[in-house]
């Protein structure tokens, strides 16, 4: 062994140092002061960047004038239907066909082409980021407010925010998340916003890139498949890192420098559109420049109003950075967390709330935080507070969802990720002090966002992995864990580049994606899988309803293997009506909606000259879930093992007592809750189904490809979508019964996993991850007896360890007390702070439906009761 | 000698975390040589399978009835069997969909088992974990074990074994070589209690534990706590001085857990319910007793030697 050098040696003793300081540091009374206002304000739907960019259309409309008085009736008559098809009345064939002929005549009359259209958007963009109010809090030593409101809700009117219109009314009253609205909002909407959007947001237009008229109103019935890109892709890791590397002034260098070598446009349509992408990003880097200036020249006047001369200084200190970022590379620890945090302020200022990910922040922050050290101009606990302010301010954002919505997405997380952790290039490990660090400031925080992924590999070190442990013993869900290696595996199986997938980070909930480079779409389309079962077996039908190919009935299946040929046909069915919605909602997306700012952030699109919706980025993935893995698998096993092989019942019988919901057939319901192999206690009989259906699931997925060049991505995560499925599910051959709730990711049928943590991890092991692409979810409920004190620390590590060597891709703990659950069900009002992990993501327990509310109970009463050890 | 090629055992658990260091996968043993009045097993003991009765979930649907070759299940009663007719054949366990009936014990060959015990290696081998050997008393089924043991050796499983003792040394000897630990059951003071409540020989199991303690295998003692059957002073101080005499310096404790009873109403079995409860014990007291006498006891047991394998 070479001898390290001596400033080497002294360097890791101060690392040692500072690592035992932080585990002393006091409550940080800042960071006390900030989550108690954040928890305290409430919710409030916020309208300022709908308003200010129907202002800017207005004054600048595409659409003639001669057209009002039609606009005018079809608003109308458009808003009775979408109030009737909320009560569950679905517009008619001929209104879904009137709608899509106006719309068509519309966008004729639009006399805007692509390039106009991109030039457009990016000034509306500016006039936003001009317009903006700007919000200092009480104490805060990052800035930027994404809403007008301390905890905001922004609505997109461009996008899908026409959604919302049969619930504006009624917003602040509905049973589940209700968000406060004001009158002059309601007005608002009602009279300027919606009006002015209806026949012109990619909601309207998407029907357009079909040429299946009834396609949308199968996705918002939610049976078979929901698409979720109608209110915005998002869903990506921006290249935050060229920002602080650059600032905008390099990068508006960049694009002036490709802007500059066009060749002449005219006459060639395609390099007219590069030419204008180049001007309308230009546009939008100039806005940014012009937006940190505006901040600098607020943030001198609250210092001058500051009657507190310690937080005068403070903001002065602010004021005078923000002269410099985010137009300038950061040059300090700070100034990069805050240049960080405004751009992603700006992200959202053109991008729907969901998804919208910080990347390995641990990694690309750590050369400004240990030159800071070194310099002397930092301290841990200065960089502790610094990092605290940025956690909290990720939680200042909720997303809107319209009520059906909702019930597919309950928990108002806007998922923004943060990855800690995991292999460097050359294969080294990661972990540095700011992943320490950024776990003690969560620490002190606690708001349910930012999502905290930690990637874990051989090398990760044991007391990093405790640290996670202590952290997520408390309760709250986070972090959550990812096995690099295998991750990465899939990644390159799925068409990465090798160095691209060892950098992946994760984007929102669950799902992995190449930081800066990638455009993953990741939570795009929801997959119901057990209706794919369900079509096979009842010859394509759903109750008296064709949806399928016709692939036979209970006697027309002598094997397993013709009712899995059936269950294929079915799915890849399925597979196709979802992506084409998908793709003409994308397509929706590339003409009518481009995000030239977002596009300066990713990479691909300046070096091409392509804007992201259109394709810009290295990779422009889509990500599809299969929802209700457990559940298929079971009900395969349970006719394998009691129709082929024992021949206790023929396949007739047993679907006989499936379709009757199993009225009056409870012996045969019991007999396969209890006589049957499952998924989840590591029996070979139930596991090789669920690998066979992951298998066939992602492949089938791989097959299609997205307008923007890469192929779909097959994933297993749920979100609440195994709630809102499961709802209109009807009895599957697993023994449960219709309207239960679907198994959630890759985790077992809520219970069945009698065998306990290994046994459930061992058979989620098995699931063939070679191409899941988009990420999968495995929730482990672990009651809190069990884990107390070092020791417990030591098993969460033992735990994501051992499943992790058996090949195990990610995995996630909500540790909770039942009787706390239940307690905050009651009183909800002791409960403000409370955060579960729902899915992929964690949520305040009171912002949850009734139906997850009790779901989650249920889960953690199976846990404790599989834990006791009887 | 001849080794025996199935096991009948009673239970698999996986994720076993206080039966040993880290994390373990414990095998139940049917058949005990002793029958502790507060046995936490009532269903180990005989050493052939047996039928339980899970009342509750019966759905009445009445096929036990049918099925039943000896006519141990009146049609009227579903789901209650006549334990003086029953044969314990295990025919309407199978046929029972709600499980209501269930056969306890199960015959396992040596590979099958090899394999549960293997299931989770990914997790022994992060933990420091293994497979614990318990029950009933697994060294009644030592011609098995003899064949057994060898295959976890193989795979580099360790192994730890929970035992009363109450047997030939012999039997016990043909496994140390394939044992990485011994956990080892010291109950009561006297001989007479000893037989009248266990069944056990103490002289024997005294015996045994000092001839174990000269070999090469750890061996951890352990003491149930009974409460009012072994926690009066004189009884603990005579206890600890036993052990002492052949050389224990450590012992664990094992608290008192009565959820025992609740399984008696299933079995076929003469126990009746202690209703014992170690709301008045306090351990910390004992602990101390024992310490006096030289012996340092831990509460709530732990195993001494858990290590951090990450």
């Amino acid at each position: 062994m070479s001898v390290q050098p001596s400033p080497s040696l002294q360097a890791q003793e101060n690392h040692r140092i500072r690592l035992d300081q932080l585990k002393a540091f006091p409550e940080n009374q800042r960071l006390k002061k900030i989550r108690q206002d954040i928890l305290d304000s409430g919710y409030h739907l916020c309208t300022q960047k709908a308003s200010l960019m129907t202002d800017y259309m207005k004054r600048n409309d595409p659409q003639p004038k001669w057209l009002e008085p039609l606009r005018r009736v079809h608003y109308g008559l458009y808003g009775n239907s979408m109030k009737k098809a909320a009560k569950g009345m679905p517009q008619r064939t001929w209104q879904i066909a009137a709608n899509n002929l106006l719309n068509r005549f519309y966008q004729r009359c639009q006399p805007f082409s692509p390039s106009e259209n991109q030039l457009c958007f990016a000034k509306a963009f500016r006039h936003i980021l001009d317009n903006m109010e700007l919000k200092v809090y009480d104490q805060e030593l990052i800035v930027g407010n994404p809403s007008s409101h301390r905890v905001g809700a922004p609505i997109h009117p461009e996008l899908g925010g026409l959604l919302m219109l049969p619930e504006i009314d009624r917003l602040d009253t509905r049973p589940n998340n209700p968000i406060p609205i004001d009158a002059a909002q309601r007005r608002e909407l009602k009279e300027e916003i919606f009006p002015f959007w209806f026949n012109r947001s990619v909601l309207a237009f998407a029907p357009l890139y079909t040429k299946n008229p009834e396609l949308f109103s199968q996705t918002t019935e939610g049976c078979y498949f929901i698409l979720t890109q109608f209110a915005g892709i998002s869903h990506v890791t921006p290249d935050y890192p060229r920002v602080l590397r650059m600032g905008f002034n390099g990068i508006k260098e960049k694009i002036r420098h490709h802007l500059d070598r066009m060749p002449d446009t005219r006459g060639n349509r395609a390099t007219e559109e590069r030419r204008a992408f180049y001007e309308a990003a230009l546009i939008t880097a100039e806005a940014a420049i012009a937006y940190g200036k505006r901040w600098s020249r607020h943030l001198t006047e609250q210092a001058a109003a500051e009657k507190n001369p310690e937080r005068g200084a403070e903001l002065a200190a602010l004021a005078d950075m923000f002269r410099r970022i985010p137009a300038e590379p950061a040059a300090t620890f700070y100034e990069a967390v805050q240049s960080l945090f405004i751009t992603h302020v700006m992200v959202h200022g053109e991008n729907f709330q969901h998804g919208v990910s910080f990347g390995r922040v641990d990694q690309y922050l750590y050369p400004y935080y240990i030159k800071d050290l070194e310099t002397g101009i930092l301290t841990t606990e200065k960089a502790l507070e610094i990092l605290g302010c940025f956690i909290a301010k990720a939680g200042e954002l909720i997303p809107l969802f319209f009520d059906r919505a909702t019930e597919f997405f309950s928990g108002l997380s806007s998922a923004s990720g943060l990855t800690l952790g995991g292999c460097l290039p050359d294969g080294s490990d990661g972990v540095n002090e700011l992943s320490y660090l950024f776990l003690h400031a969560y620490d002190q925080v606690r708001l349910r966002q930012p999502n905290f992924h930690v990637r874990v590999h051989r090398d990760t070190p044991a007391p990093f992995l405790t640290l996670c442990a202590d952290v997520l013993k408390k309760g709250g869900g986070l972090p959550a864990f990812f096995n690099d290696e295998q991750v990465a595996t899939a990644l390159v199986n799925s068409g990465f580049q090798e160095d691209d997938a060892a950098d992946y980070s994760i984007v929102g909930c669950v799902e992995w994606g190449v930081p800066g480079k990638s455009f993953p779409a990741a939570g795009a389309v929801f997959i119901n899988l057990p209706m794919a079962l369900h079509l096979a077996l009842h010859n394509g039908k759903f109750g008296t309803k064709a949806f399928g190919p016709p692939t036979g009935t209970a006697l027309d299946f002598q094997t397993m293997d013709d009712i899995i040929g059936g269950f294929t046909t079915q799915l890849r069915h399925m597979l196709a009506i979802a992506a084409e919605g998908n793709d003409a909602i994308e397509k929706a997306h590339a003409r009518h909606r481009p995000t030239p700012f977002l596009s300066t952030l990713v990479e691909g699109c300046i070096e091409r000259g392509i804007e992201v919706n259109n394709g810009g980025a290295i990779y422009g993935t889509v990500g599809c879930q299969g929802v209700g893995l457990a559940d298929v698998a079971d009900s395969l096993s349970a006719m394998d093992e009691l129709v082929f092989r024992k021949k206790r019942l023929s396949l007739a019988e047993m679907l006989g007592a499936v379709d009757s919901n199993y009225e009056g057939r409870e012996d045969i319901r019991q007999l396969i809750a209890n006589k049957t192999s499952k998924y989840g206690i590591n029996r070979v009989e139930a596991d090789r189904w669920a690998r066979i259906v992951s298998g066939i699931y992602t492949r089938a997925v791989f097959q299609h490809k997205s307008p923007r060049g890469g192929p779909y991505l097959g994933g297993f995560w749920s979100m609440t979508t195994h709630q809102g499925f499961g709802v209109r599910t009807p009895a599957l051959p697993s023994g449960r019964k219709a309207g239960e709730t679907l198994a959630n990711g890759i985790s077992s049928v809520n219970g069945r996993d009698r065998l306990g943590p290994t046994a459930a991890m061992a058979s989620a092991a098995k699931i063939d991850s070679g191409l899941i692409g988009n990420g999968c979810a495995l929730n482990m409920k672990i009651n809190p007896d069990q884990i107390q004190g070092e020791e417990g620390s030591r098993l969460l590590r033992w735990l994501i360890r051992g499943y992790f060597d058996m090949g195990g891709c990610q995995v996630q703990f909500n540790i909770i007390d039942p009787a706390i659950l239940i307690d905050a069900r009651e009183h909800p009002e002791k409960y403000r702070d409370l955060v579960v992990r729902v899915s992929g993501y964690s949520a305040y327990f009171n912002d949850l439906t009734d139906a997850m509310k009790d779901e989650l109970i249920d889960r953690t009463l199976h846990s404790s009761r599989s834990l006791c050890g009887c | 000698m001849t080794s025996v090629d199935t096991a009948t055992i009673f239970d698999i658990q996986r994720f076993s975390i206080h039966d040993g260091p880290g994390i373990r996968t414990t095998v139940f043993f049917k058949g005990c040589t002793m029958n502790c009045r507060w046995c936490q097993n009532p269903e180990s003991i005989r050493p052939g399978k047996e039928m339980a009765v899970y009342v509750d979930r019966c759905i009445g649907c009445g096929m036990c009835g049918h099925v039943c070759p000896t006519g141990a299940i009146p049609a009227d009663r579903p789901g209650r069997i006549d334990w003086r007719i029953c044969d314990s054949c295990g025919l309407c366990a199978e046929t029972c969909p709600a499980e209501a009936l269930v056969l306890v014990g199960r015959t396992i060959t040596a590979d099958d088992l090899l394999d549960d015990c293997l299931a989770d290696r990914s997790f022994y081998n992060v933990s420091g974990g293994g497979v614990t050997l318990s029950g009933g008393e697994p060294v009644m089924q030592s011609d098995f074990l003899r064949g057994f043991l060898p295959l976890l050796r193989e795979e580099h499983v360790s192994v730890l074994l929970e035992t009363a003792g109450n047997y030939a040394y012999s039997k016990i000897d043909a496994l140390l070589p394939m044992l990485d630990h011994i956990y080892y059951d010291f109950k009561l003071p006297g001989p007479e209690e000893y037989r009248t409540m266990t069944g056990g020989d103490r002289e024997l199991i005294l015996e045994n534990l000092a001839a174990l303690k000269k070999g090469t295998v750890p061996v951890t003692v352990r003491m149930p706590v009974l409460p009012g059957i072994n926690t009066a002073p004189e009884q603990i101080a005579r206890i600890g001085r036993t052990l002492r005499s052949i050389g224990i310096h450590e012992m664990q404790l094992l608290p008192y857990n009565p959820f025992w009873e609740s399984k008696l109403p299933r079995l076929q079995t003469e126990k009746r319910p202690l209703m014992l409860s170690d709301k008045n014990i306090d351990y910390r007291h004992i602990a101390d007793a024992l310490e006096q006498i030289g012996i340092a006891a831990q509460f709530p047991a732990r195993h001494p030697g858990t290590q951090d394998a990450l």
